[in-house]
C-alpha cells in the first residue's frame, strides 16, 4: 500500500487541508500542535473503518466544535496494484465515493454503503492487519517493541529468505508436550504435583518400613537370645544337679575322717601340756641360776660402791669450807663498799647545801634592790596622776594667749580711750558698759586727784553731779572688738580650768615636771623586769631556806614556826648517820685499816668539793675489792656444789646397790623354799621324757589322717559348696533373664509386629511402584520437553535470520559493528548486544529503546518492501528521546529507510528530523 | 480298626500373611478369602462326615501377627464343627515368645482345637492316635519329622504322624534347614507303625506316597504353585486309605508370557485375559517380549490400564517385560509433523533404534500427545 494524498474537510481543527504523499522516500509532515498532524493518521483510520451513517463518537468527536459542518475526507493510494479515491463525509449530506482503477486501466467507481464494503474489502484483502498496526506508531507509542510474529507479509517474507517453513501445524503438540512436562516438572525443572509428592511419600513410607523392620529384628534378636537362655540355663540345670551330687559325697566322707581328727587332736592336746610343763622346768632352771649370779655381782658392787661414797662425801666437806671463808671474805668487802658509798653521798649532800646557801644570800639581796625599785615605780605614777597638763594642752594654752593679746590689741586700736582725772573734790561718778581699764576694774568713783584712763567700748557717763554729766559713746565696731576679748579671754580661763593651773607659766612648769617623773618610771620599770626575769626571787628563797632551815628576811612568825631540826646542820641529820656509828661502836671486826673522814667546815665549798672527790675514789677502790671478792666466792660455791652433788650420788648408788642384793637374796630364798637347788635339774629331766613318749604317740596318729586325707576333706566340702552357690546364682540369673525376653517377646506377640512390618512393606512397595511409574512419564515428558525444545530453538534461529541480520545491519550503521540482537518465538527482539555487552531490552535506556523499536519497524518494512502488501512506515512523533549524536544517524536511517518504502514522520519537532537526507519536509500551517 | 474313618488334612494356612503385588485393596480382599477357605474347610468336613482335621504346620504366617488376625482366626476355626489338631511349623514355631503360648491364644482358642505342643501320642478319637513334630526352633538341628515318630512301637491303633518340612526327595538339595528322610518314613508307614503322613510345608497338593501327603496351601499364594487350594479328605479303612483333594480356594494366581509383535498378538493377549474366569478374584503376572509400533504401544498401555481394574491385579514381571516400541516412518507421517516437531521426533526414533531404552518411552509418550493434539 502507498499514500498519496489525504485531503480533511471540516476534521476537527481543518478547516480544509491536503497532503500529498510521495510514493517512495521518507516525507516528514511538520506542524505545531493542534494543527491536525494526528488528525491525518486518525482520518485514515476513521475513512475505511466507519461508514458515513456512522453514530459512533469517534464520528460525532472529529466535527469542530460549534459548527454544524459534515467532516470529510478524501484520501488517495495505491492498494493492490489499483489506484484508489475514496472519500467519505460523515454526519451531514453524508456520502462515500469510491473510484478504482485496476492495473489493467479499467475504472470502477462505486458510492454509499456499496463503496464502504468495497474500500474495507480492498483494505482487508491487501493490509495485512497486523503488519499495519506495527508500522503505524501513533503518538507516544514510539516506545513500543513490535511483536510481528503474525504479520502474514514478515512470515512470507522470513520463510522465503531463510527456507525454513513456518511450523505452525505443530504448535498445538507444542503447548501439549509444555503441559505435559509441567505435570512433573516445574519450569526450573524441579520434579512437582504428584510426581514429587510420590517422591516424598517413598521416603515417608521407607522410613515406616525401616522402622517396622528395626522392631522385627530386635524381636528376632529376643527370639534367638530366648533360644540361647534357654539352651544355657538347661546346661546349667545340668550340670549345678552333678555337682550337688560331688558335695552330697564329699558330706559323708568328712563324717568318717572327723573322729580320727577328733583322737589327733587329744594327743595334740596332751602333747602341748606335756610341752608346757618341760617349759615350765626349764624356765624355773634358768630362773635359779639367774638368782645366784645376780646375788653374787650385786655384793661385790655394792662393796666398790660404799667406799666411792666415802671419798666423795670428805670431798665435799673441804670445799664446803673453802666457801664459807670465801663468802666471809666477801660480806667484809661489803661493808667497806658500802661506807665508802655513804662517805660519798655525805661529802655530796655538803657541796649541794653550801651551793644552797650561796644562791640564798644572792637571791635576798635581788629581793631589796627590787622593793626599792617598786617604791619609785609607786612614786612616779603618783606624781603623773595628779599632772593634767599635757603638751597639746600647753600649745592650746599658748595659742589662746595670743588671741587675747591680739584682741586686746585691736580693741585699743578701735575704741575710744578716755582719760578721766578728778582735779577737784567733786565727786566723779563712773558708770557705763563695755569698759576697760586695762583689765582693772572702774570705780563707781573716781577719788580725789586720781585718774583713770579706759577703753570705752560700749557707753562711758561721766558724771558730775549737779554740774555735768559726760556720756562717751564708742563707735560702731567698738562692740565686736569687745566681744572678741571677752571671747579669748573665756577661752582662756577655760583652758586654764582643764590644766588646773593658774597660768601659761604654771602650766608649762607642770608639763616639765610630768616629762621627768614618766622618765623616772620607765627606768624603774626596766629594772623591776630585770631583777624578775628569773621568777619571783621571794619563791626560790622560801624554797632554798626550807631546804636549808634558815630565814633570811623572812616574817617573824614563819621564823617560829620553822622546826627547830632544821636549824642543825644538815649532816648531823642524815638518818642512819648515828646507827653507822653506833656499828662501829658494836663491830667484833678489826677496823684498824678503816680510816673516819674528818668532818667538813660548814662553809667551805671548795674544800667540800675536794672532799666529796676523794671519797669518790675510795668507793672506786672498794668496788674493784668487791668484784674480785665476788669472783672468789662464785668459784668456791661452784667448786661446793660439784663435790656435794658427787657425794649425793655415790651415796645414792651405794645405797641402791645394798637394797639390789638384799633383794636378790630375799628372791633366791623364796625360790629355794619352793624347790631345793638340788631337784631342779632332776624335774627338767622328768619333763622332757613324757614330752618325747608324746610326741612319738602324735606321730602315729598323723599317719592315719594323711592316710585318709582328713585334713582335706572340709576344704573340699567348702570349695564344693562355693561352686554349687555360684552355679545357683547364675541359673538365677540366666532363669530372670529369660523370663525378661520371653516378656518382651510376649509383648512384641501382642503389638503384631510381623503384621506391621508387612503392611510397612506392603504400603512402601505401593508407593514405590506409583513413584516409579510416575518417574518413567516424567523422564519421558522431560526427554521430549528437551529434546523438542531444541529443535524449535534452532528452527528459530534459522527462521528469525532474515529479520534478525535486518536489524542488525540497520542498527550497526547506528552503533558501530558490535551491535547485535537475539529474537524470541514472536520475532520481537528479546536481548541486544553491544560491545559484548548483551542485555534483556526492558533493561536499556529508553533512548535505546526507542531507537531500537524504530530500527526494527524499518527492518520490517524493509523484508516486507518487495512484497505487495507492504504498507508505509508511520511515526506520530518519535525520536522523543534520543541525543543530538543519535539523531543524526538515526536521521541517517530514516532517510535510507526512504529508498525502498515509503516512510511518514509527523512531528512538530522539525529540528529532530534535520539530517533525515533527501526527505521531503511538508509544514502544515 | 476295620471302622472305616475319615479326617481332613490341611496345612499352610499362613494366616497373616501379605502380597505387595496385590496393592492394599487387594490384600484386603484375599487376606479375607484365606479366612473363608478356612471356613470352608468345615463345610467340607460337615459333607464328609470327616471326624477331625489336622493342620501340618504354618497356621500363622508368624509369630507376631497383629492381634486381628489370631481373634478371626479362631472365629474362622469355630466354622470346623469338629477337633481340629494343629502343628506350630517353621512360620509359627513353637520357640521363645511363640505365639502358640501367647496369652492372646489361651484368651480365644476354641475348645475343640488342640495344639501339638510336644511329641506324646495324642487319641483325637478313639483307636487313632496322633503323633506331631512341632517346630521348636526356625531353625531346626535334624529332620523335623523324626522326633514325631522315633521310638514308635506299631500299635493296634491307627497312627497319624503330623510333620512339617521339605522332603529330601523334594527340595532338590535346595533347602537350607535339614530335610525330612522320606526312606525312614516310607519304613516307618511300612513296618506298620504309621497310616497316615501328613505333612506340610509345599503349597502344593503333593502326594508324595499312598500314605504321605502334602496338602497344600488352603488358598493360593504364589502363582508358581501347582496344585493349590485344596483340603484333603483322607479316609482310612482296613488296611486300604483313599485321599480326596477337595477344593476350597477361590483365587487365582497366574503366570503368562506374551509374545506381542503386532495387532494380532495384542489381540491374543487380549482374548487370553478375556477367557480367564473369577477376575476379580486373579493376580496376573505377566512377562511379554517383543515390538511394537507406537499406536499399537499405546494401546497396549491402555489395554493394560483397564485390565488393572477388573483384575486384582494385573502386574508386568519386570523382569521379563521387554516390550519396545518400534516407530515406523508411516507413523511418524501420519501425524503430520513437520519441522522442528518432525526433527525431534526422528531423533528420539534413532536413539531407539540406537538402543536407546529411556528414548522408547519418550517416543511413545510424543506419539500420543501428538495424536490427541492433531
Amino acid at each position: 500500500m502507498r499514500l498519496h494524498s489525504l485531503t480533511l474537510r471540516n476534521f476537527r481543527g481543518v478547516a480544509e487541508r491536503t497532503v500529498q504523499l510521495p510514493a517512495i522516500g521518507t516525507t516528514v509532515v511538520v506542524g505545531d500542535n493542534e494543527v491536525g498532524k494526528s488528525s491525518l493518521v486518525e482520518a485514515f483510520a476513521l475513512v475505511f473503518d466507519f461508514p458515513d451513517d456512522s453514530k459512533s463518537k469517534r464520528i460525532a468527536d472529529v466535527q469542530p466544535v460549534g459548527h454544524d459542518v459534515a467532516p470529510e475526507v478524501t484520501v488517495e493510494l495505491t492498494l493492490g496494484g489499483r489506484e484508489l479515491t475514496y472519500t467519505k463525509r460523515w454526519l451531514k449530506n453524508r456520502s462515500t465515493e469510491l473510484s478504482v482503477i485496476e492495473p489493467d486501466g479499467r475504472r470502477k467507481t462505486f458510492t454509499g454503503r456499496e463503496a464502504h464494503n468495497e474500500a474495507e474489502r480492498l483494505f482487508n484483502e491487501n493490509v495485512d492487519p497486523v503488519l499495519w498496526q506495527t508500522l503505524m506508531v501513533s503518538q507516544g507509542q514510539s516506545l513500543i517493541l513490535p511483536t510481528p510474529a503474525d504479520a502474514e507479509p514478515l512470515i512470507t517474507a522470513v520463510t522465503a529468505e531463510s527456507g525454513t517453513p513456518v511450523d505452525g501445524a505443530s504448535m498445538p503438540l507444542v503447548s501439549a508436550v509444555e503441559h505435559e512436562y509441567l505435570r512433573y516438572w516445574t519450569p526450573r525443572g524441579r520434579p512437582t504435583g504428584d510426581f514429587a509428592k510420590s517422591a516424598q511419600a517413598v521416603s515417608a513410607a521407607e522410613l515406616r518400613s525401616a522402622q517396622a523392620a528395626k522392631a522385627m529384628e530386635e524381636v528376632v534378636a529376643d527370639i534367638r537370645r530366648a533360644e540361647r537362655l534357654a539352651l544355657d540355663l538347661e546346661d546349667l540345670t545340668t550340670r549345678l544337679a552333678e555337682h550337688l551330687k560331688t558335695v552330697e559325697e564329699l558330706r559323708v566322707r568328712k563324717k568318717e575322717t572327723d573322729e580320727i581328727l577328733l583322737r589327733r587332736d587329744s594327743v595334740r592336746a596332751r602333747a602341748e601340756t606335756a610341752r608346757a610343763r618341760l617349759e615350765n622346768h626349764t624356765r624355773t632352771r634358768l630362773e635359779r641360776e639367774r638368782l645366784l649370779d645376780e646375788v653374787a655381782r650385786f655384793t661385790t658392787a655394792a662393796g666398790e660402791l660404799a667406799e666411792l661414797k666415802a671419798e666423795a662425801e670428805k670431798a665435799a666437806k673441804a670445799s664446803t669450807d673453802t666457801l664459807h671463808a670465801a663468802e666471809a671474805a666477801l660480806a667484809e668487802v661489803v661493808e667497806l663498799k658500802d661506807d665508802r658509798r655513804g662517805d660519798v653521798q655525805h661529802a655530796e649532800q655538803r657541796v649541794s647545801e653550801l651551793m644552797d646557801r650561796a644562791e640564798l644570800d644572792r637571791l635576798t639581796g635581788q629581793q631589796a634592790e627590787l622593793a626599792d625599785v617598786r617604791a619609785r615605780i609607786a612614786a612616779a605614777s603618783r606624781v603623773l596622776d595628779g599632772i593634767k597638763v599635757t603638751d597639746s594642752l600647753v600649745a592650746e594654752l599658748e595659742d589662746a594667749r595670743a588671741k587675747v593679746v591680739e584682741a586686746r590689741a585691736a580693741l585699743a586700736a578701735g575704741v575710744p580711750e578716755v582719760l578721766v582725772r578728778r582735779l577737784g573734790s567733786e565727786k566723779i561718778s563712773l558708770e557705763g558698759t563695755g569698759l576697760d581699764a586695762g583689765g582693772a576694774k572702774v570705780p563707781p568713783q573716781l577719788d580725789e586727784g586720781a585718774e583713770l584712763s579706759m577703753l570705752v567700748s560700749g557707753e562711758l557717763h561721766v558724771g558730775v553731779p549737779g554740774q555735768l554729766e559726760l556720756t562717751v559713746r564708742a563707735g560702731g565696731d567698738a562692740a565686736s572688738l569687745r566681744s572678741l576679748v571677752d571671747e579669748a579671754v573665756r577661752r582662756e580661763k577655760d583652758l586654764l580650768k582643764r590644766a588646773k593651773v593658774r597660768d601659761l607659766q604654771a602650766a608649762r612648769e607642770l608639763l616639765r615636771k610630768s616629762d621627768t617623773a614618766s622618765a623616772e618610771l620607765q627606768e624603774a620599770r626596766r629594772t623591776e623586769r630585770s631583777l624578775t626575769a628569773g621568777g619571783d626571787p621571794g619563791e626560790r628563797i622560801a624554797l632554798l631556806a626550807a631546804r636549808l632551815g634558815v630565814f633570811g628576811d623572812e616574817p617573824a612568825e614563819e621564823e617560829e614556826e620553822a622546826p627547830k631540826g632544821k636549824q642543825q646542820p644538815a649532816v648531823e641529820n642524815v638518818p642512819g648517820q648515828m646507827s653507822l656509828f653506833e656499828e662501829f661502836a658494836e663491830d667484833t671486826f678489826d677496823f684498824e685499816d678503816l680510816v673516819m673522814p674528818e668532818p667538813l667546815a660548814p662553809d667551805d665549798l671548795t674544800g667540800a668539793q675536794r672532799a666529796l672527790e676523794d671519797t669518790r675514789a675510795e668507793l672506786a677502790t672498794a668496788e674493784r675489792l668487791l668484784g674480785d671478792a665476788e669472783f672468789a666466792a662464785a668459784q668456791a660455791r661452784k667448786a661446793a656444789d660439784e663435790d656435794r652433788s658427787e657425794a649425793q650420788q655415790a651415796r645414792a648408788r651405794a645405797e641402791l646397790a645394798a637394797e639390789r642384793v638384799a633383794a636378790a637374796t630375799a628372791e633366791l630364798e623364796a625360790a629355794r623354799a619352793v624347790l631345793a637347788d638340788e631337784d631342779v635339774d632332776a624335774s627338767e629331766e622328768k619333763a622332757t621324757a613324757e614330752v618325747e613318749a608324746v610326741l612319738e604317740e602324735l606321730t602315729a596318729v598323723q599317719e592315719q589322717v594323711d592316710a585318709a586325707g582328713a585334713d582335706h576333706v572340709e576344704g573340699e566340702l567348702a570349695d564344693a559348696l562355693a561352686v554349687a552357690a555360684r552355679l545357683q546364682g547364675e541359673r538365677d540369673t540366666l532363669r530372670d533373664s529369660l523370663r525378661t525376653t520371653e516378656g518382651r517377646l510376649e509383648q512384641s506377640g501382642r503389638d503384631g509386629l510381623a503384621t506391621r512390618q508387612d503392611t510397612a512393606e506392603l504400603e512402601l512397595a505401593a508407593v514405590r511402584a506409583e513413584h516409579e511409574n510416575l518417574q518413567r512419564r516424567a523422564e519421558a515428558a522431560r526427554r521430549v520437553h528437551e529434546t523438542l525444545g531444541r529443535h524449535r530453538a534452532a528452527a528459530q534461529t534459522k527462521y528469525s535470520e532474515p529479520l534478525q541480520s535486518r536489524i542488525e545491519a540497520l542498527g550497526r550503521s547506528v552503533y558501530g559493528p558490535t551491535f547485535r540482537v537475539w529474537l524470541d518465538d514472536d520475532l520481537a527482539v528479546a536481548e541486544r548486544e553491544l560491545e559484548g555487552n548483551r542485555l534483556r531490552v526492558e533493561s536499556l535506556s529508553t533512548g535505546a529503546q526507542e531507537q531500537l523499536a524504530i530500527i526494527t519497524r524499518l527492518a520490517i518494512s524493509h523484508l516486507v518492501s518487495t512484497t505487495e502488501n507492504s504498507v508505509p512506515v508511520i511515526f506520530d512523533d518519535a525520536l522523543g528521546w534520543s541525543d543530538k549524536a543519535r539523531l543524526r544517524d538515526m536521521g541517517t536511517l530514516l532517510g535510507r529507510a526512504g529508498d525502498h518504502g515509503q516512510v511518514i514522520i509527523l512531528t512538530c519537532m522539525p529540528d529532530r528530523y534535520e539530517y533525515v537526507p533527501k526527505a521531503t519536509f511538508i509544514k502544515l500551517q | 480298626m476295620d471302622e472305616s474313618i475319615t479326617f481332613l488334612h490341611s496345612s499352610d494356612w499362613q494366616l497373616g500373611m501379605m502380597r505387595r503385588f496385590l496393592g492394599p485393596d487387594g490384600q484386603a480382599r484375599w487376606g479375607q478369602a484365606r479366612l473363608d477357605a478356612v471356613a470352608r474347610i468345615g463345610e467340607v468336613a460337615e459333607r464328609t462326615g470327616a471326624r477331625f482335621v489336622v493342620v501340618t504346620g504354618d497356621v500363622f504366617e508368624h509369630n507376631q501377627v497383629e492381634r486381628q488376625t489370631i481373634l478371626r482366626a479362631c472365629e474362622a476355626l469355630k466354622r470346623i464343627p469338629v477337633p481340629v489338631v494343629l502343628l506350630p511349623g517353621n512360620h509359627d514355631a513353637l520357640e521363645p515368645g511363640s505365639l502358640w503360648t501367647s496369652a492372646q491364644w489361651a484368651a480365644h482358642k476354641p475348645d475343640h482345637v488342640t495344639v501339638v505342643v510336644d511329641e506324646s501320642p495324642l487319641e483325637i478319637v478313639p483307636g487313632v492316635e496322633i503323633v506331631g513334630a512341632p517346630w521348636r526352633s526356625r531353625r531346626p538341628v535334624s529332620d523335623p519329622a523324626a522326633p514325631g515318630y522315633a521310638g514308635l512301637k506299631p500299635s493296634t491303633k491307627r497312627r497319624i504322624l503330623l510333620a512339617h518340612g521339605q522332603l529330601t526327595s523334594l527340595s532338590g538339595g535346595m533347602s537350607d534347614v535339614p530335610t525330612i528322610d522320606q526312606a525312614a518314613l516310607e519304613a516307618a508307614v511300612a513296618d506298620g507303625r504309621l497310616q497316615y503322613v501328613g505333612l506340610g510345608d509345599r503349597h502344593s497338593t503333593t502326594q508324595v506316597t499312598e500314605r504321605i501327603w502334602f496338602s497344600g496351601t488352603q488358598e493360593v499364594t504364589a502363582p508358581e504353585e501347582t496344585h493349590p487350594g485344596n483340603v484333603l479328605a483322607v479316609t482310612l479303612a482296613g488296611d486300604a486309605i483313599t485321599v480326596e483333594p477337595q477344593r476350597v480356594g477361590a483365587w487365582h494366581m497366574v503366570e503368562h508370557h506374551a509374545e506381542l509383535d503386532g495387532e494380532e498378538s495384542l489381540k491374543a493377549l487380549a482374548d487370553w485375559f478375556a477367557e480367564l474366569p473369577d477376575k476379580e478374584r486373579t493376580y496376573v503376572r505377566l512377562a511379554a517380549d517383543g515390538s511394537l509400533p507406537l499406536p499399537l504401544m499405546s494401546q497396549l498401555e491402555a489395554m493394560l490400564d483397564a485390565l488393572g481394574e477388573v483384575f486384582a491385579s494385573v502386574e508386568k514381571w519386570p523382569k521379563f517385560w521387554t516390550v519396545r516400541p518400534a516407530p515406523e516412518a508411516a507413523d511418524l507421517d501420519a501425524l503430520q509433523l513437520s519441522g522442528p516437531a518432525r526433527a525431534a521426533m526422528e531423533e528420539l526414533r534413532q536413539a531407539l533404534a540406537g538402543g536407546d531404552e529411556s528414548a522408547g518411552a519418550a517416543l511413545t509418550l510424543m506419539h500420543r500427545l501428538a495424536r490427541d493434539a492433531g
